[in-house]
């Protein structure tokens, strides 16, 4: 709560920025979201207040990516590490945005955040320096894989930000790893502006280790005829927020959104999607899946937005969950808010357990109950983590966290 | 291409049953306080303990919030400007029929509600409710015979206070919600049935609710009690004259099933919806709530609502007994600028209940159509299941359906289930109607009844004739 009481004193920063100054005011009155909300009623009081809990620290230690860089060529970036980036090659260019062009963009978006919509956002900003900033203009194709990894330290709290363009015509794979210490919070706003022609495969790892909590905001704008793809993984935090805002802002694009998030112990994971299309003919494809295990709580919303300007669009949601305990619990909500009329939006929950039958087949076939149920549990995690951007031999490694997971 | 003028035609169509009857009635001034409560209970002569009741609903009410939370945007209701009871003028205790004044009769009669004794032809006892209070109960001796209890809620204050002592606010109690302690603390009458144990009960029964003065709000109370082995169907209908102020209903329904007894309870809302512009038209916030308190009992609701400015409304199951089953089939219209959040909630509490849910919206003209609805698996609703779903048809671009599910699960031996779809009328399949010779009215018509159909399938014979034709009349315009 410390952050919290600095805020309404206004000592959380000495020496603001403009940005800072402007997500102090909108904070100031409501330094906490509106717990009756929708978007947060969920929330676990006291696991949030943990959240909250850690100082934060501009000193950063060092933290490593949790592989080698193997013998693929990859391009890698760790926010709040300051260097100067400026890639040319004959397909490709990834350039470091300039501070004014950081300001600009940034402060043209939270004029209209809101205090309940954009708490995390607001935050983000008020506690991101400079330092922890990392804009990117990339451009060009057959761009190697880019991985950027944000990180939390030890029994601290640590805000970062990252904002990517991708230019006309682009196409890019990302992979975004972010990594929590033990007692530790992250803070993580993430921007992708996708101009038109463009195409992006974006991959989000998240897991962290003992206590570590993250809050995770995504914001994503698409123009017309690009292509996003996001397959992300959540597991090992105590508490972790997952906030998905996809923009399609002139329709005529593709999203294709898969999630899964694992809880185990007393973690609580949640993830809340928002899909607005301000356009026509505009193609959503999302499906998020949870596995909720021991005393854990797993939730997730999700809206799809269609005015009446989004004729034509074809949107579908699935929320699978899986509760493996009696003392498990699972929130989920997919939502539809729609007035075009010619449109085909759909969406469908299930909560359930592992198919009886199917273990009893491989049962029956000499596999142990364990062994059976690991089986069915990686088929299950199989459909959204192939699809993350990874390469072979980095997979393994997951697989191995999975299976400690 | 479909002219937009044509669906505008197709889905306009004047409401009919906006008359007034002119009768004497007894008004009590308007406002609310505790002598307007004692005022009330001292005009139904009601035992001490209800009073106390409604006092003690009316001080919780006092420390509420009218709720929020619904996607619903309405003026202000001036809960002082609304007259809490309104009776015709009756000199004396009625014995018969006969003695009920012709204009009321004439009135149900108008609204095709047969009360005379050569009208009861149908098989159908009905009590009819007049503003604030019961009119007449048909086939009162015939349900006798069979140890079924069917009358108006006063009166059955009075003669089996007992039962109305143990089960009134059992279900939905009086703190439960913000219009639900308004009501308690307010209610004039309703219905009150009792099924005795092993009695399938001979007819439908049904009730009819009319608003006859513009100024008074209506809050009727339902208690169905259905014993062990018993089975009951219930029917419910509405109508209002038209006023260009708005008037508020709220209303609620409490059904308890015991050990293997069965409760059908079929509703259609017909109330006045206001005019194109949106004045007038009937505030309706209802709470039904069904106990499934028995093992195997089973609850079912259906209803068809197309009636009403605002439309808050969650039929729900509390499913208690083991292999309880709690069913909500429902079909929404909303034209104009009426509004409705409707839909259900079902709580498994036992183990291996199920529960089924089928919703169909349909939103025309501006208005706004809100399926919300939550299905909780308690921790010991082992080997519990749902299935949920929800379609959404649109008629012209003005109009918006959204889709609020509540999921929850505490129980990992139970399945739930849940899929929403929106559409249209589509071009295509009109194409094909039209090319066939069918007019485009009827080829709508037609196209929507359709979509309904799962949902009427589940009305009993009475309803479901007059919902389909309800839903064409609604939506054919003047073409017959």
């Amino acid at each position: 709560m410390q952050i919290i009481e600095e805020i309404k004193k206004n000592e959380l920063v000495k020496n603001p920025s403009e940005i800072q100054k402007i997500c102090l005011e909108k904070l100031k009155l409501n330094p906490l979201p509106n717990i009756k909300s929708e978007l947060w009623r969920h929330s676990n009081k006291s696991k949030f207040l943990s959240f909250l809990d850690y100082s934060h620290t501009k000193k950063e230690s060092k933290v490593n990516f949790p592989y080698d860089n193997a013998s693929q060529n990859v391009i890698r970036f760790t926010i709040g590490e300051n260097s100067s980036i400026n890639l040319k090659e004959e397909n490709y260019s990834i350039r470091k945005l300039k501070d004014s062009e950081i300001f600009d963009y940034i402060k043209k978006n939270i004029s209209d955040f809101d205090q309940t919509d954009h708490w995390s956002d607001l935050l983000n900003h008020c506690l991101s320096s400079k330092n922890n900033i990392l804009g990117l203009n990339i451009s060009g194709n057959k761009i190697p894989p880019i991985e950027i990894l944000s990180a939390s330290s030890y029994n601290s709290f640590n805000a970062k930000t990252l904002i990517l363009f991708f230019e006309k015509n682009c196409e890019a794979n990302l992979l975004q790893i972010n990594l929590g210490d033990k007692n530790s919070s992250l803070c993580q706003s993430t921007y992708l502006c996708l101009e038109e022609n463009t195409s992006v495969n974006h991959g989000v790892v998240s897991y962290g280790k003992n206590k570590s909590n993250l809050l995770n905001s995504l914001n994503v704008i698409q123009k017309a005829k690009s292509e996003y793809s996001l397959s992300s993984l959540h597991f090992k935090f105590n508490y972790a927020r997952f906030e998905i805002r996809i923009n399609q802002l002139d329709g005529d694009a593709e999203t294709n959104i898969k999630g899964i998030q694992i809880t185990k112990n007393e973690d609580q994971i949640a993830t809340y999607t928002k899909m607005q299309f301000n356009g026509p003919n505009g193609i959503l494809e999302q499906i998020n899946k949870s596995l909720a295990d021991d005393k854990s709580h797993s939730v997730f919303e999700g809206a799809i937005v269609v005015p009446k300007i989004a004729q034509k669009t074809d949107a579908s949601q699935l929320s699978r969950n899986l509760l493996l305990s009696k003392h498990a619990k699972i929130d989920t909500k997919p939502q539809l808010e729609i007035i075009a009329d010619d449109v085909k939006c759909k969406h469908g929950a299930t909560i359930s357990q592992l198919n009886k039958e199917e273990l009893f087949y491989m049962r029956s076939r000499g596999l142990t109950l364990e062994e059976a149920s690991k089986l069915q549990l990686s088929s299950y995690f199989q459909e959204i983590i192939s699809c993350i951007p990874v390469s072979k031999d980095r997979w393994d490694l997951l697989d191995k966290l999975l299976k400690e997971a | 291409m479909v002219s937009e003028n044509l669906v505008k035609n197709v889905v306009t169509e004047p409401y009919k049953y906006g008359f007034v009857t002119e009768i004497e009635t007894e008004k009590i001034s308007k406002g609310i306080n505790e002598d307007t409560i004692r005022l009330i209970s001292e005009k139904k002569e009601e035992p001490e303990f209800l009073l106390n009741f409604r006092l003690n609903a009316f001080k919780k009410w006092q420390k509420m919030k009218e709720p929020c939370w619904a996607d619903l945007g309405y003026k202000e209701i001036d809960y002082q400007d609304i007259i809490y009871y309104s009776a015709p003028k009756q000199k004396e205790k009625i014995s018969s029929l006969d003695e009920v004044d012709p204009k009321l009769l004439e009135t149900f009669d108008k609204l095709g509600i047969p009360l005379t004794e050569q009208k009861k032809l149908t098989n159908v006892a009905v009590d009819a409710v007049f503003d604030s209070v019961s009119i007449a109960t048909t086939f009162r001796k015939e349900l006798a015979e069979h140890g079924v209890i069917f009358c108006s809620i006063s009166e059955a204050v009075k003669d089996h206070s007992d039962l109305i002592k143990k089960y009134l606010g059992s279900v939905v109690p009086s703190n439960d919600n913000y219009f639900a302690a308004l009501n308690s603390a307010v209610f004039s009458d309703g219905s009150f049935v009792y099924i005795p144990k092993g009695v399938k009960c001979p007819m439908d029964l049904s009730s009819y609710f009319r608003i006859n003065s513009g100024d008074s709000g209506q809050f009727e109370r339902t208690l169905i009690i259905a014993e062990e082995s018993s089975s009951v169907s219930y029917l419910e209908g509405c109508t209002a004259p038209m006023f260009d102020t708005n008037t508020l209903h709220a209303a609620v329904v409490e059904l308890i099933a015991l050990d293997d007894a069965s409760i059908k309870y079929s509703t259609v809302q017909n109330w006045y919806a206001g005019n194109e512009e949106g004045v007038g038209g009937i505030f309706n916030f209802v709470t039904k709530r069904g106990k499934c308190l028995g093992k195997r009992s089973k609850i079912s609701w259906s209803q068809v609502e197309t009636g009403s400015a605002i439309t808050w409304k969650y039929p729900s199951c509390i499913l208690l007994g083991e292999e309880s089953v709690g069913e909500f089939y429902s079909v929404a219209l909303t034209n104009n600028l009426q509004q409705a959040d409707t839909g259900t909630k079902m709580i498994h509490i036992g183990p291996k209940t199920k529960s089924t849910i089928v919703s169909k919206g349909i939103s025309a003209g501006n208005s706004v159509n809100s399926y919300r609805g939550l299905v909780k698996m308690g921790s010991k609703a082992i080997g519990s299941r749902n299935y949920s779903q929800c379609d959404s048809m649109l008629i012209g671009d003005q109009a918006a359906a959204n889709t609020f599910p509540y999921i929850q699960s505490q129980q990992p031996n139970s399945e739930i289930e849940h899929e929403a779809s929106t559409c249209r009328i589509s071009e295509d399949q009109l194409f094909y109607l039209q090319s066939r010779g069918i007019e485009f009215e009827e080829a709508v018509s037609m196209m929507v009844s359709g979509f309904c159909r799962d949902v009427f399938n589940q009305l009993p014979m009475e309803f479901a004739a007059e919902a389909d034709k309800l839903l064409a009349l609604k939506l054919e315009g003047s073409v017959g």
